[in-house]
């Protein structure tokens, strides 16, 4: 034996088969029926917006990489998921640059200028959902109905017209697709199978979707409770617009989510909870993506819950 | 989950059933180190060249924190100097070339009855046979069951001081580490030594209640053997744990599982809580060392890994090189990157495998290059927060790691550093694959400095 080829170093010697490429392809693996119900609504359209989006990302963190002089990173999947993860959360009506853009926003706004993947405070795709949302507002506020070019409002739209519209949707539809939104949340069947494998596979832990669905549900339960002609029932609320995206692969993306279990449960219903307000009494339709960005900035405050320490008081 | 709702759930673990330990040939040397536990080495009474027995003192304790040390094969004195150890250490040590005759030492007159012995006599008995605890902390048996201090006082809220009194005696048949396998193992074989160490250590303890905890995958005799020696003793309870997780068997986790105590970290010891834990394989060689009054100069240690080319548990003479226990079961079949001696979770890594097998070793392990992984090039914490899921001390590592990284100390010893028991769990979930368990290490010494 050749001691001269013995490695000495800290124990523990041995490690679990967990690393960063394979959680982030086990979520881009999650996010697959999503995208194929985008590609069975939109078609061509939709997979335009997922090659493309997903291309530009990986380009462009590789360049800054490259002209940074650091290590490229395209290897980790990182980028892959972030430009699949932004592609369908995209209206279907968008032309080929607004993937392109946003992408690029994402990357460069998002991530890379923080550092890179662990160090970014918001989530970099809602970071630039939300910079492509105020520079061409028109433009992603364009949805088409499935399978159509038929420009129509999406359910949270039409409710926010006129509350008592919610009356015209049938729940079923909603839950597998049939009516308007993004490539990715219109069908709520093939978000709610990912985020069973995510949480299945122990991936994401079920602390914040549950409590970000929960804090959607009271708050819709007890306006439905008040008026039930003005205001939708729960389920509604749960499966239109972006909630279950949300609740499934936004709110508990690692970086930028809370770690301990009071805090995760906090972050979650807090989230929910103003969800609901935007929806309710914003200017904004859907108030999710918006509802994680705020909470996104109180992460450090919610990691400050920590669990008591073995053996103190 | 159950018992336990941290950690973590290893893929090997150990499996004793039907497993017998190969005995390792007489070694032609030994070397033995004065001090095999911590507290004072021993001083040599020998001088180079005098013949020894099995058995015979070779070095005697100079004070009450140190333990003498025996021969363990017979032959003669060939050196006193310094030997490597597996903490790493140079230590001054004996070195005897055996004559092959394995004659042994006259044994002091055995102990016939436990009741008839003092408290001070049963002490002396251990102490004079060497015995010590096993864990990360091995300390003379006598010193850890009868601290030479005052008993620790604790303050009550309404500010009463209060003596802790033991009226626990925990008696564990699981391995530290699910990959480690003597007391499981023993756990599986009759043993007349147990009850006598049973004995002995519950009129030490003045212990009300004995219980004894086994690994649910072991074999139905563990539970057997358990059980005959209950019926000789008062025993109040056999808890069956899941043998593949880990840290279980870890005083701290074990005693809140199965008491819902908490002993305090960082500096806590389980006689705080009014246990004495104690595994089996320490609870026998006190048996046996009563019962025959030879102090123990064979070690029954777990080899594994997968570059070895035999897997299993091994009794060898203390003092044997691990190079030689090694080449004894057949030596490598592949290339090992890593010899470790301990568990995979917690052991030593090691370059030189003339290191003595001493009193403190567990176990050896001969990692391929597939089977361990390097934190080379790690990377940035990405907060999913797995760490979190698994800390059985409930802190947060991943930030914890980072204020180490950054040196600040006063920052992480706020957030509880010193408390880390060094498990290693967090570590193993990583997926940036962080040393997480180093920087915590870095961070408690440089505490401990300054």
């Amino acid at each position: 034996m050749d001691s001269a080829n013995l490695i000495v170093s800290m124990s523990p010697h041995i490690r679990g088969r967990i690393s960063v490429e394979r959680m982030m392809l086990i979520t881009i693996s999650a996010l697959i029926p999503t995208a194929v119900a985008g590609l069975y609504y939109f078609g061509i359209k939709g997979l335009m917006i997922m090659v493309l989006s997903v291309l530009t990302a990986v380009v462009v963190e590789s360049v800054i990489e490259w002209l940074t002089h650091r290590q490229l990173t395209f290897k980790d999947y990182h980028a892959v998921l972030m430009g699949f993860l932004f592609a369908l959360i995209l209206p279907s009506s968008v032309p080929w640059w607004i993937p392109v853009i946003g992408s690029g926003v994402a990357v460069i706004l998002g991530k890379m200028v923080f550092g890179g993947l662990g160090t970014y405070p918001f989530n970099p795709v809602l970071v630039s959902w939300v910079v492509l949302k105020l520079s061409w507002g028109e433009r992603m506020s364009l949805f088409f109905s499935p399978h159509s070019t038929d420009q129509v409002l999406t359910p949270l739209m039409a409710i926010k017209e006129d509350p008592a519209l919610f009356y015209d949707y049938e729940l079923m539809d909603l839950f597998v697709g049939t009516q308007a939104g993004a490539v990715g949340t219109v069908c709520g069947l093939a978000l709610v199978i990912g985020g069973i494998v995510l949480v299945s596979t122990k991936l994401i832990r079920w602390h914040i979707p549950v409590s970000f669905l929960i804090g959607i549900a009271l708050v819709a339960t007890i306006l439905h409770g008040i008026n039930a002609d003005m205001n939708p029932p729960a389920l509604f609320h749960l499966i239109t617009g972006g909630t279950l995206m949300t609740a499934f692969f936004l709110a508990p993306e690692p970086v930028t989510s809370p770690v301990t279990p009071v805090g995760m449960l906090s972050f979650g219903f807090l989230a929910g909870v103003l969800t609901m307000i935007i929806r309710l009494w914003g200017a904004h339709p859907d108030g999710s993506f918006y509802a994680i960005l705020i909470m996104n900035a109180a992460t450090p405050l919610f990691n400050n819950l920590k669990p008591r320490l073995y053996g103190r008081r | 989950m159950g018992l336990f709702t941290k950690g973590i759930t290893l893929p090997k673990a150990f499996t004793p059933n039907g497993i017998t330990p190969v005995d390792i040939p007489l070694p032609g040397q030994v070397t033995l180190p004065l001090r095999q536990y911590l507290g004072e080495a021993a001083e040599p009474s020998v001088q180079v060249g005098d013949t020894v027995e099995v058995g015979q003192v070779i070095a005697t304790a100079p004070g009450p924190q140190a333990l003498p040390l025996h021969a363990t094969i017979s032959g003669s004195i060939s050196a006193i100097g310094e030997t490597l150890t597996y903490k790493g250490l140079g230590l001054p040590a004996i070195t005897i070339t055996g004559d092959g005759k394995d004659t042994w030492h006259t044994p002091p007159e055995p102990t016939a009855d436990i009741d008839t012995l003092t408290v001070d006599e049963l002490i002396g008995r251990m102490d004079g046979a060497g015995l010590i605890t096993t864990g990360m902390f091995p300390v003379p048996l006598g010193r850890d069951l009868m601290p030479l201090e005052q008993p620790k006082t604790h303050l009550t809220l309404d500010g009463r001081a209060v003596v802790q009194r033991i009226d626990t005696l925990m008696i564990t048949a699981c391995d530290t580490e699910p990959a480690l396998g003597v007391n499981r193992f023993l756990a599986t074989t009759d043993s007349e030594a147990l009850p006598i160490g049973i004995a002995a250590l519950t009129k030490l303890t003045g212990a009300d209640q004995i219980r004894f905890i086994v690994d649910k995958y072991n074999d139905p005799p563990a539970q057997l053997t358990a059980l005959t020696a209950a019926d000789e003793t008062e025993c109040t309870g056999i808890s069956a744990i899941n043998g593949r997780h880990y840290p279980a068997a870890h005083p701290a986790v074990l005693i809140k599982a199965l008491l819902h105590r908490e002993i305090p970290l960082p500096y806590g010891h389980p006689r705080d809580v009014g246990v004495a834990l104690y595994d089996l394989a320490t609870v026998m060689a006190l048996g046996a060392a009563l019962s025959t009054g030879l102090p123990p100069v064979t070690q029954l240690i777990t080899v594994g890994g997968g570059a070895l080319k035999t897997q299993g548990i091994v009794t060898a003479r203390l003092g044997t090189s691990l190079g030689e226990i090694i080449e004894a079961v057949g030596g490598f079949s592949r290339d090992a990157a890593k010899i470790i001696v301990g568990g995979p979770m917690t052991g030593m890594a090691h370059y030189d495998l003339s290191i003595p097998l001493t009193k403190e070793v567990a176990g050896v392990f001969a990692l391929t290059e597939e089977e361990i992984t390097l934190t080379e090039g790690y990377r940035q914490c990405i907060n999913c927060g797995r760490c979190v899921a698994v800390c059985p001390v409930n802190l947060v590592p991943g930030m914890l790691s980072l204020y180490c990284a950054k040196d600040r100390f006063d920052r992480a010893e706020h957030q509880g550093v010193l408390s880390c028991i060094e498990c290693g769990c967090c570590d193993y979930v990583c997926p940036s694959r962080r040393p997480l368990v180093h920087l915590f290490r870095y961070a408690k010494h440089q505490l401990m400095e300054g």
